[in-house]
């Protein structure tokens, strides 16, 4: 609890708690030369210890990054020299209907897909927070999907169960003598499929609240209790601002999450070279995979994949904003 | 990841990373956002003698079956090369290879077709396996008619042709008898539509699955008129042409002679034949095989249809094997090609999955006796009888791109996203780029 309050926001969480170090006192004297020497070997360890994650950093991950905001300049086709065109990725983007496609496709999933998720995730760790006999066997059902939903193989599996004439076909059929046939092929449905697939994998956001009903003080509900409040009230008035921060923390990572998804998108969709029939499920990073990978397009990829990154540190400074509305983080620091 | 002691990928063998070197490396790990970078390259060697050389294709589950069993008989015949196989399907296949090739490390060698001859030739990326012709490690004799100049772009030998198939109208024999209609050669368009209307109407299902987005088609419809879909350059035909063949596909599907558009996309990957949602279909006449075993009904082979009772614009197409520019061993690679394309035995284990043998000792050494193989025998036999083929024009650099977004702008019109001109312009304006990239 206490490291999601301090990440989230430090400034709140810290004021007014408990005895603090105080103001720095006057300056040590010169240590000796051999104690320095000590601590900088000290430091030499540390460091030599670090190497290989400071290795891996620099090679994997800002070695790319910095390559790619170049690349976000250029035309770049993987065979030939990158050759710099300045802002034109940038202008053929926004000029491109097929880009703002992938991007209203991107953000109706968000905005959809997302509450109906945590929704499903705080519906549940309610369920699972009382005390019944085989909660234990519960959460660890509830969880499963999404410790397995990462995978390939569940979007296959997706995939078969909204297929023409497969379970969910035949099942609507008996249920309702509709004619709407399997959701996969379809562009008007496809998409629920895929906010289904996402819904369902609740289970790392449910363990998350889990921990946050937890931490609720029961007195706060017995004295409620007392006072005559219903489980609404309750669960309105108590639980939700108590979990607040959890919840924050939550919405913080499932929508970051939402406007990442690739795999799931690409794999229910992707039957002939394109995101869903008509473009139908073309998330954000789908049609940069086709840029870059199928188009050779890797520059326009790039520039693409920056502006992913602007829009979802957009999306989080508002959400951080926000949050002063909306969270309460407890006093004392419990 | 095999060591070899010639260094790793980025490295080139010369123990310097250079800067392009770097931006490959760089480009290759976009990963860091949570695209899986496909592939990982295994560097070819030879340790003790022995050769190891990478073979890359497409195609399903069965045809890896076949070509496993063609392996086992190569090496066999040949102990001091080792092949090493990767496949995927279609698209994913392109979309591995064009990241190894990047990386420079494509697969020695690999399965080809005519749409990207041009294209990764102008990267560099195909060897001119004309040097292996003069050392002799390749023959280029016995070539069926009409496939001996097949993998040539611009004086250079980039394929070898290992099979070829035609386009062809498959049909639901049932349904077409039922409804009284006998295809012959020559019958025209007017012809055909007449049909598509009597199936409609007397057995209570689309004639055709829809030809708006089956680009081969409307390339021999091009030709027909004198025209094609490709030039060297880029497009052969005007926005006009275009208008007036994805009109008349709408009227058909608003009148019901095509079948609706998104019970067909629902059907995938079932075809909309075997789905029992159209009576025909316009596609390779090779796939029928794949028709045969998706449905219940016989599937048989029909005529293209005419303008003039003449003229199909038909050609061969083909499957070939091209190699890497890169590759260490040429006169392997070589060999390897030869051997495929030329032993009998080959054929009689492939059959007629990569289209009918392109050697005519390969031809003579598989005699199909199932009756679909033989359906796709005669239909090609007739084919050349008739006197209707004409050369195949290499598709330009920019033709993969271009025919994907063919298939997905008529697919966007067809299921009523985009009006016919919206699309027409879509096409244009997404062709323009991939031919000037």
């Amino acid at each position: 609890m206490t490291h999601l309050q301090t990440a989230a926001a430090p400034e709140t969480a810290t004021a007014g708690s408990g005895p603090r170090p105080g103001p720095p006192g006057p300056a040590p004297k010169a240590r000796p030369p051999a104690a320095r020497r000590r601590a900088r070997r000290e430091n030499l360890a540390g460091y030599l210890f670090m190497s290989p994650w400071i290795t891996g950093f620099l090679l994997l991950t800002a070695g790319p990054m910095a390559a790619s905001l170049y690349f976000a300049f250029t035309d770049y086709n993987l065979f030939d020299a990158p050759r710099w065109i300045g802002l034109r990725n940038f202008t053929d983007m926004f000029a491109d209907p097929r880009w703002r496609q992938s991007v209203d496709v991107t953000l109706w999933y968000v905005v959809v897909g997302t509450p109906l998720k945590l929704a499903a995730a705080l519906g549940v760790a309610l369920l699972l927070n009382q005390k019944r006999r085989g909660q234990g066997f519960y959460r660890a059902a509830f969880y499963a999907p999404s410790l397995i939903g990462a995978s390939v193989s569940i979007a296959i599996v997706w995939r078969a169960i909204f297929s023409d004439d497969a379970i969910v076909d035949r099942a609507q059929r008996a249920l309702f003598g509709s004619d709407v046939g399997g959701w996969i092929g379809d562009p008007d449905w496809i998409v629920y499929s895929l906010v289904a697939l996402t819904v369902w994998q609740f289970g790392a956001p449910m363990v998350i609240f889990l921990a946050g009903l937890k931490q609720v003080p029961r007195e706060l509900y017995e004295a409620a209790e007392v006072d005559g409040a219903g489980p609404w009230r309750r669960f309105w008035n108590i639980t939700l601002p108590m979990i607040s921060p959890v919840l924050f923390f939550n919405v913080l990572l499932e929508t970051i999450h939402s406007f990442q998804i690739f795999g799931s998108a690409y794999i229910l969709g992707g039957s002939n070279g394109t995101c869903g029939p008509a473009d139908a499920t073309l998330v954000y990073t789908c049609y940069l995979y086709v840029q870059g990978f199928e188009n050779s397009r890797m520059g326009l990829a790039s520039a693409m994949a920056w502006m992913l990154l602007l829009a979802v540190g957009l999306v989080t400074a508002v959400l951080f904003w926000s949050q002063r509305r909306w969270v309460h983080y407890e006093e004392d620091g419990r | 990841m095999r060591t070899n002691g010639t260094g790793g990928t980025g490295t080139r063998g010369t123990g310097t990373v250079d800067r392009r070197g770097l931006l490959k490396l760089a480009g290759g790990s976009l990963a860091a956002l949570g695209l899986t970078a496909a592939g990982c390259g295994t560097g070819s060697g030879s340790d003790g003698g022995i050769v190891t050389i990478r073979y890359a294709w497409w195609g399903s589950d069965d045809r890896a079956k076949r070509i496993t069993r063609t392996i086992a008989l190569f090496e066999k015949k040949f102990p001091k090369i080792k092949v090493k196989t990767d496949f995927q399907p279609y698209l994913d296949f392109w979309k591995k290879f064009n990241t190894q090739a990047s990386g420079g490390n494509p697969p020695d060698v690999f399965q080809n077709a005519v749409g990207f001859l041009r294209k990764y030739d102008a990267k560099n990326v195909l060897l001119d396996l004309r040097g292996q012709v003069d050392a002799g490690n390749l023959k280029l004799d016995g070539f069926r008619a009409g496939l001996e100049k097949f993998g040539e772009v611009d004086g250079k030998l980039l394929g070898v042709p290992v099979g070829s198939n035609s386009m062809a109208l498959v049909v639901d024999q049932a349904v077409f008898r039922k409804a009284g209609i006998t295809p012959k050669p020559g019958w025209t368009w007017d012809e055909y539509y007449a049909a598509l209307a009597k199936i409609r109407d007397t057995q209570g299902r689309a004639g055709d699955s829809g030809m708006f987005s089956v680009m081969y088609l409307y390339d021999m419809y091009l030709r027909q008129h004198g025209k094609a879909f490709y030039t060297a350059e880029g497009l052969g035909f005007t926005e006009a042409d275009l208008t007036a063949w994805w009109n008349k596909a709408y009227e058909g599907v608003k009148s019901g002679i095509y079948a609706d558009p998104k019970k067909v996309s629902q059907a995938r990957p079932k075809s909309a034949v075997a789905a029992e949602l159209a009576a025909s279909e316009f596609t390779w006449d090779n796939f029928t095989i794949r028709y045969t075993s998706e449905g219940k009904s016989q599937y048989g082979l029909a005529p293209i249809p005419t303008t003039d009772g003449k003229r199909t614009g038909q050609y061969l197409g083909s499957l070939m094997l091209s190699a890497s520019r890169r590759t260490k061993h040429p006169e392997e690679v070589a060999q390897f090609i030869n051997f495929m394309v030329h032993d009998p035995e080959v054929a009689r284990i492939m059959g007629y999955d990569r289209g009918v043998p392109a050697t005519t000792a390969q031809y003579e050494a598989f005699k199909p006796t199932d009756p679909v193989n033989r359906q796709i025998a005669a239909y090609e036999k007739q084919l050349v009888d008739t006197g209707v083929l004409e050369p195949i024009t290499p598709h330009p650099a920019g033709a993969d791109v271009a025919e994907a977004a063919f298939l997905r702008i008529a697919e966007e019109m067809a299921l009523g996203r985009r009006s016919v001109p919206d699309a027409v312009q879509q096409f244009f304006s997404e062709a323009k780029t991939a031919f000037g990239s």
